[in-house]
């Protein structure tokens, strides 16, 4: 098996003429967390849903494990776990049924694993699938991924509809399954907090492009924040390379700059500031900045 | 596979059931009929027997086939299902192969109860040998194919495609039927136009988006 759990190669995707996903490329190493960012459709769930092969791609391949997406067998299929978005399980069965189901079609499933979960989230056996509260469905999906034991978890947006309690399990969950060695994981999600948690490599989509793609400390280690102070009004003919923000207003200067090293610190220099701060920037500043409109460039 | 069967089985339970009770309806019925069977007015059991077989064998097989795909469709059945280990092909063998047993519920007590009655019963009917065998065979193929046209039309979006080719298979097979009653050449006409039906079934089930 190649190194890749995942390979994405110039992955292109129209809906009715628009572009949502712009050549993306993406490789996801065995044994990473990989956490894939964007806002609001941004293409994270199309990428995923071409990924597990219920889209097919415009242009391009997508593999994993070795696999290709639009020919994944039913026996590569038993080593991927999912959790989709909006929890698409069958609504009209009850839930043991839905279990039975799972665990007859699988190659190999986790009872005891599996029982803990249930008992952790006190699911009911006797309720339908569409009785079930939004955060309900969510862990039972959850659980019935977990339960195959698998070499690849993709999770989409997998704490939507979870308290603050459930959410923390499911963390506690996914941390569990990362201390399995080989194990992988992509998910993607809105709550930075918990990726930031969790994830050793972040992508981050905007306008249908993958703008980074490193991992989190290199990203906040690169992308910087910076205070600058002048003597006098700010320049306005100060130029740096992947500025992904500015803002100047008077004396002061605020900006975003991606890969900042030390040839952009001397051309600074050149403009004789006063002072120069960096203001610590979390991964939810970095996606915000990131994502606003026209951000100018970002890639790390 | 018999997961997916059990499973598609359980989900149409109702066709299964009105297979049975349609089967044993037609049996009782068929009793009475061949026993007192009259070769001067043969056209009262076409008209008696023939004629509500055949529709009622269009709408069930072809409702049939239309909710188990009109099903997987709205409820997200496949979206899910392939989640796990199964193939879309697999869930669509096992659909079909479901659809298969629910026509073969319906056929194999009439075929058998006809075949020991037309023997029974006295005087002799004037009955060419295999004549059993072409009209079961006939009618079982007519019934795949209204079967087929039923997962063509509930899995697609577009309803005229497969109600053409339905209108057309029907302005073939009628006039052949009255023609020439049921034989080869309408066995033939109805295993290519299920073959067709299939391939298209299966492209358009393995491609489209969940």
């Amino acid at each position: 098996m190649s190194e890749n759990v995942i390979t994405i190669k110039n992955l292109v995707k129209f809906f009715d003429g628009r572009c949502v996903l712009d050549g993306i490329n993406l490789n996801v190493p065995c044994g990473c967390i990989y956490g894939l960012l964007g806002r609001n459709g941004a293409g994270k769930t199309t990428i995923i849903r071409i990924l597990l092969g219920l889209e097919p791609p415009t242009r391009g391949q997508t593999f994993m494990l070795d696999a290709e997406s639009t020919e994944l067998s039913a026996k590569i299929r038993g080593r991927i776990g999912c959790v989709s978005e909006g929890h698409n399980l069958i609504q009209n069965y009850k839930v043991g049924r839905l279990i039975q189901l799972c665990k007859d079609l699988s190659l190999q499933w986790n009872d005891e694993f599996f029982e803990h979960l249930i008992e952790t989230f006190r699911l009911p056996m006797d309720r339908r699938v569409k009785e079930l509260s939004m955060g309900m469905r969510a862990q039972l999906n959850l659980a019935l991924a977990m339960a195959i034991d698998p070499e690849l978890l993709i999770l989409d947006d997998p704490t939507l509809g979870l308290d603050t309690v459930a959410r923390r399990q499911f963390i506690e969950l996914a941390i569990d399954i990362i201390q399995k060695q080989g194990r992988t994981i992509l998910f993607s999600s809105h709550i930075l907090s918990d990726v930031e948690r969790i994830a050793d490599r972040i992508g981050i989509l905007a306008a249908g492009k993958l703008i980074v793609d490193c991992p989190l400390e290199e990203l906040k280690e690169r992308v910087k924040k910076l205070r600058v102070i002048f003597p006098e009004s700010a320049p306005q003919s100060l130029y740096l390379t992947e500025i992904v923000n500015q803002k100047i207003d008077g004396r002061e200067l605020v900006m975003t700059v991606a890969n900042w090293n030390d040839r952009k610190q001397t051309i600074l220099e050149t403009f004789k500031p006063s002072s120069c701060t960096e203001i610590p920037m979390s991964l939810e500043d970095i996606f915000i900045e990131c994502t606003r409109p026209n951000p100018k460039v970002a890639e790390c | 596979m018999f997961t997916l069967i059990k499973r598609e089985m359980l989900d149409h339970a109702v066709y299964f059931l009105g297979a049975v009770i349609f089967s044993t309806l037609f049996v009782l019925i068929s009793i009475p009929t061949i026993l007192h069977y009259d070769p001067r007015e043969p056209e009262i059991y076409a008209m008696g027997i023939g004629i509500p077989a055949i529709i009622i064998l269009i709408i069930c097989f072809c409702a049939m086939g239309a909710s188990q795909m009109y099903n997987d469709r709205n409820k997200k059945i496949s979206a899910f299902l392939t989640t796990l280990p199964v193939t879309r092909n697999k869930i669509l063998l096992a659909r079909i192969i479901t659809g298969t047993l629910a026509i073969l519920i319906f056929f194999l007590p009439l075929i058998i109860t006809s075949s020991i009655l037309l023997r029974l019963s006295a005087p002799p009917i004037p009955i060419y040998s295999g004549m059993i065998f072409e009209i079961s065979t006939a009618t079982f193929l007519m019934a795949f194919a209204c079967y087929c046209i039923g997962l063509q039309t509930g899995w697609s979006q577009n309803r005229i495609t497969p109600t053409l080719g339905g209108l057309a298979l029907s302005a073939i097979l009628v006039p052949l039927i009255i023609i020439k009653g049921f034989g080869l050449e309408i066995s033939v006409i109805l295993v290519l136009f299920i073959i067709a039906c299939l391939i298209r079934i299966r492209h358009t089930f393995t491609t489209t988006p969940l």
